[in-house]
């Protein structure tokens, strides 16, 4: 842990300064007539240098014969009150030249520490028992031995060189708009799409028209179908209808759901959720960001609906019940096989497919 | 923390100062002040807040069951709607296609009563004996005409396979089975 060595970096930067080192006299054989200029002239600089060391001063003869922390240990009486014998993180991140760093956020005795897993949620499980077996199977392109795909042309179209101005041009983006799509590369037992996170957004723009009871609303109920503690964004743009300025109102609340928490949340969701949802089809087949993140919106109604919500409705004031725009997050490359996987564990989707 | 907070509210309010100061500096050759507000350069680690999650035993419509955390403090919570009785899950299954409720047996007993002449996307029902045996009749005649196609299949079939092979005897085949 780089507490507890604390001059990690003090060490290693003082005996480069002692050392002389043969770097600079390879730069003073390269001698230029400006560097006689009287502002250039180095050893000028070299002379405004102290040349005494904080190292050289003599070390008291006695330190270092009295420094025994093990015999000190063993002839207290009584133990030290137990914080003393345990490491605290500081509280501080005061950047990495700082001498006193905290630890990462894994170990257990950091600040930023979040213990778990706890459990091996529903959908977890489903997942890696059945679905991920199955879309490698369902994804798996069979080329015969010696099979070499036909060279693809270049993302980046260059530039036919019928201008002399072509000359070390950047390179041209793809025909009928700039957008770079992911590339999708062939799903093997390394790269099966698996969600990756979800977000669960909320705009509310009567926090910024009405009062923030709205938003505080919004962020307890989004907490409470989620497990976790939410977020508050300002707004970006302007709406002149609400009368939202950027950069003023806090409008909208967001709940980032990874590993455990986001299973939990999607195994509740497919099973108990999206069933009572009244005449609901499905997800729209067309959403999508193209790069295998899928939306979609649940009115306020149906939010309504979460075990959380409904086990204490009567906390939340019935018309300030936020509807919430969840995106699934799948580290596939290409909505058809995000549609894929997340058909596999039971969101229906309708309508025209668009990949 | 509190500390925290105050730091950054009067480096909120230096800010605008600073810019004013900077111009004013030549003006004061002689004494040179630095206006040195605190300026620590830390970030504060602040822990993660994580709301308490209960577990509870969700009772799916079917009787199955399965635990997940949750905020909710309910230990048991039965669901009367999931993906086990909902048609969107179960696009084939008859059973919830066409929900009726007739539990007292009075669309029945009207039925029975008026018949079913009234009901527009009724399917086509017998309902004397007379066209039941008519119903069977002709399900029988359908049946045989399958069946003689299938016959007809067959012989194709073994068509095929004995092409070519014709001083062999022909295999003796079941009857190919769909």
């Amino acid at each position: 842990m780089a507490a507890r060595e604390p001059s990690r970096f003090l060490s290693r930067a003082l005996p480069r300064a002692s050392v002389p080192s043969i770097r600079p006299q390879g730069f003073l054989s390269r001698r230029n007539v400006s560097d006689e200029a009287p502002s250039r002239r180095l050893s000028d600089h070299l002379s405004e240098l102290e040349s005494g060391s904080s190292l050289s001063t003599p070390v008291p003869e006695g330190a270092a014969q009295s420094f025994d922390p093990v015999a000190r240990a063993k002839a207290r009486k009584t133990q030290l009150p137990r914080g003393r014998y345990q490491f605290r993180s500081p509280k501080y991140d005061r950047g990495p030249l700082h001498p006193h760093q905290p630890p990462p956020a894994s170990d257990p005795s950091s600040r930023l520490f979040v213990p778990g897993p706890f459990s091996a949620p529903r959908a977890e499980q489903t997942y890696d028992s059945t679905v991920a077996s199955d879309i490698m199977s369902l994804c798996y392109v069979h080329t015969p031995p010696g099979f070499k795909p036909p060279p693809k042309a270049p993302r980046l179209r260059e530039w036919d060189d019928s201008s002399p101005y072509h000359k070390n041009r950047v390179l041209r983006g793809p025909r009928g708009g700039d957008v770079l799509r992911l590339l999708r590369k062939p799903i093997k037992f390394n790269n099966i799409p698996e969600i990756e996170r979800i977000t669960i957004h909320s705009y509310v723009n009567k926090a910024a028209t009405e009062n923030s009871s709205w938003l505080h609303v919004a962020g307890i109920a989004v907490q409470a179908i989620s497990n976790v503690r939410v977020e508050t964004f300002k707004s970006k743009t302007s709406v002149a209808n609400w009368g939202i300025v950027p950069g003023r109102d806090s409008v909208a609340v967001k709940a980032e759901l990874y590993g455990e928490n986001m299973y939990h949340f999607l195994g509740k969701l497919v099973d108990v959720v999206l069933p009572r949802i009244k005449d609901w089809e499905g997800v729209k087949g067309t959403s999508g960001d193209s790069s295998g993140n899928i939306t979609f919106g649940m009115e306020p109604e149906n939010v309504a609906l979460f075990p959380e919500i409904e086990v204490n409705y009567d906390m939340y004031p019935p018309k300030m019940i936020p509807g919430c725009h969840i995106t699934l997050h799948t580290s596939a490359r290409t909505d058809k096989d995000a549609r894929l996987l997340l058909s596999a564990m039971g969101i229906p989707f309708y309508g025209k497919i668009v990949n | 923390m509190s500390m925290h907070t105050s730091l950054r509210r009067t480096a909120a309010t230096i800010t605008n100062s600073t810019t004013s100061i900077l111009p004013r500096l030549p003006t004061q050759p002689t004494a040179t002040t630095f206006i040195c507000s605190q300026c620590r350069h830390a970030t504060l680690l602040r822990r993660p807040k994580r709301p308490y999650t209960f577990t509870q035993l969700i009772t799916l419509s079917d009787g199955s069951t399965f635990t997940h955390r949750t905020t909710s403090p309910a230990p048991i919570y039965r669901s009367t709607r999931d993906t086990r009785n909902s048609l969107l899950w179960n696009p084939s299954s008859s059973k919830l296609m066409n929900v009726e409720d007739d539990e007292a047996g009075r669309l029945a007993a009207f039925r029975a009563r008026f018949g079913r002449g009234y009901d527009v996307n009724t399917p086509a029902e017998p309902v004397d004996p007379k066209d039941a045996a008519a119903v069977k009749e002709k399900e029988a005649a359908a049946k045989a005409q399958a069946d003689a196609e299938q016959e007809e299949e067959d012989n194709l079939l073994d068509l095929i396979s004995s092409f070519g092979q014709n001083e062999a005897p022909p295999p003796e085949k079941k009857p190919f089975k769909k």
